[in-house]
């Protein structure tokens, strides 16, 4: 059994295949739809600020991988989406177009972004410590643990000045590694809540179809129907991406193969920490 | 430091992060292993750390330390001589 999974939002925009006619194609797909190109220094605007920019790259890129795939191996037998994946892995599925995930990746990033016009909001890595003492942490800086992907594999989120603390304070209880990140909002928060009516307007402008391909999503590790979907885009960003449980639930499902579609290779190396765990 | 240690070193990387369709003599003692060389990131870092602990009994503590532990498979393998237990 094969799955395809779709990251997360990038941290940078690197190693465009640039010279790829298909990539081209998704390039100029990105572009109507957002006005973003991927292919142009700049973005070809200046409308979109960095983050919004990184998302729709992050999206182009996961669509572009996704027609690799594809034409390698054929449909998969499941999808499964983290964090901004799930914009690709709608299309993927064919609940919607290529198009229209990209477009509501730029509509949906420009609402978030007026969430940082008010505050300051960061997102802070922590690696190779344990749930049990970042949970206290996290409680004692005000900040929100945002990604669950490994037993040791943590992204913090909140208030800039807040993650920062809360990242000092797990690299002093022996945190391998952390890292802090500048982003717009306290993605995967119930922060984010506070423009819960805007997203919910904004995802309202799209129609579902009933995924081809199942898509298990990373909360619940539930299959999402076309019904469903419309809640889901807005409470995924309110609550946090449950990886582990979510690779854990497909293995149970009997996935052999797991296949990224994106950007680089988070997805993999997590469930490589994963698998080595079992 | 031995060069049987140093292909050692090299088979555990391959090993603990299932670098597929790879051999020791493919990985160069001295190049480096992040960002260029073979593009490792910090979710290997950790990857290596529990590896190095496991099959050498050494461990990195921190990723001020590995910085200068996994500059290469030569430095690995020094640090793994000198504080091996």
């Amino acid at each position: 059994m094969i799955c395809f999974m779709f990251p997360g939002q990038p941290m940078a925009r690197t190693d465009l295949p640039a010279s790829d006619p298909l990539f081209l194609d998704m390039a100029a797909c990105c572009q109507k739809a957002s006005g973003f190109n991927p292919l142009a220094d700049d973005g070809g605007t200046s409308a979109l600020n960095e983050s919004v920019k990184l998302q729709l790259y992050g999206v182009t890129m996961s669509l572009y991988r996704h027609e690799l795939l594809l034409r390698q191996y054929g449909r998969p037998d499941l999808i499964a989406e983290h964090s901004l994946g799930i914009y690709p892995a709608l299309a993927a599925c064919g609940s919607i177009s290529s198009r229209d995930a990209l477009e509501m990746t730029g509509r949906i990033g420009l609402c978030l972004a007026t969430m940082g016009a008010v505050r300051e909001y960061a997102l802070g890595s922590v690696i190779g410590l344990t749930i049990d003492p970042l949970e206290s942490i996290v409680t004692r800086n005000s900040v929100f643990i945002a990604n669950r992907n490994t037993s040791h594999h943590f992204l913090l989120a909140g208030e800039r000045d807040n993650v920062r603390a809360a990242t000092l304070e797990a690299e002093a209880a022996g945190a391998f590694s952390v890292g802090l990140f500048p982003c717009d909002a306290p993605l995967h928060t119930p922060l984010v809540a506070e423009i819960s009516a805007d997203l919910r307007r904004i995802v309202a402008d799209y129609s579902f179809r009933e995924p081809s391909v199942p898509l298990v999503e990373h909360i619940g590790q539930k299959e999402l129907s076309a019904g469903d979907m419309p809640a889901f885009l807005v409470d995924e960003l309110c609550r946090p991406v449950f990886w582990e449980q979510t690779c854990r639930t497909l293995r149970a499902r009997g996935v052999q193969r797991f296949l990224e579609a994106g950007h680089g290779m988070a997805l993999t190396k997590f469930n490589r920490w994963i698998d080595s765990q079992s | 430091m031995s060069e049987e240690l140093i292909v050692k070193v090299k088979q555990m990387i391959i090993d603990s992060l299932r670098i597929e369709g790879m051999t020791p003599d493919e990985i160069d003692s001295d190049a480096p292993l992040f960002g260029e060389g073979l593009g490792l990131d910090s979710i290997d870092a950790l990857q290596l750390v529990v590896a190095m602990e496991k099959e050498f009994g050494t461990v990195v503590p921190d990723a001020a330390t590995g910085s200068k532990v996994f500059a290469s498979v030569r430095s690995m393998a020094a640090f793994i001589s000198e504080n091996s237990k």
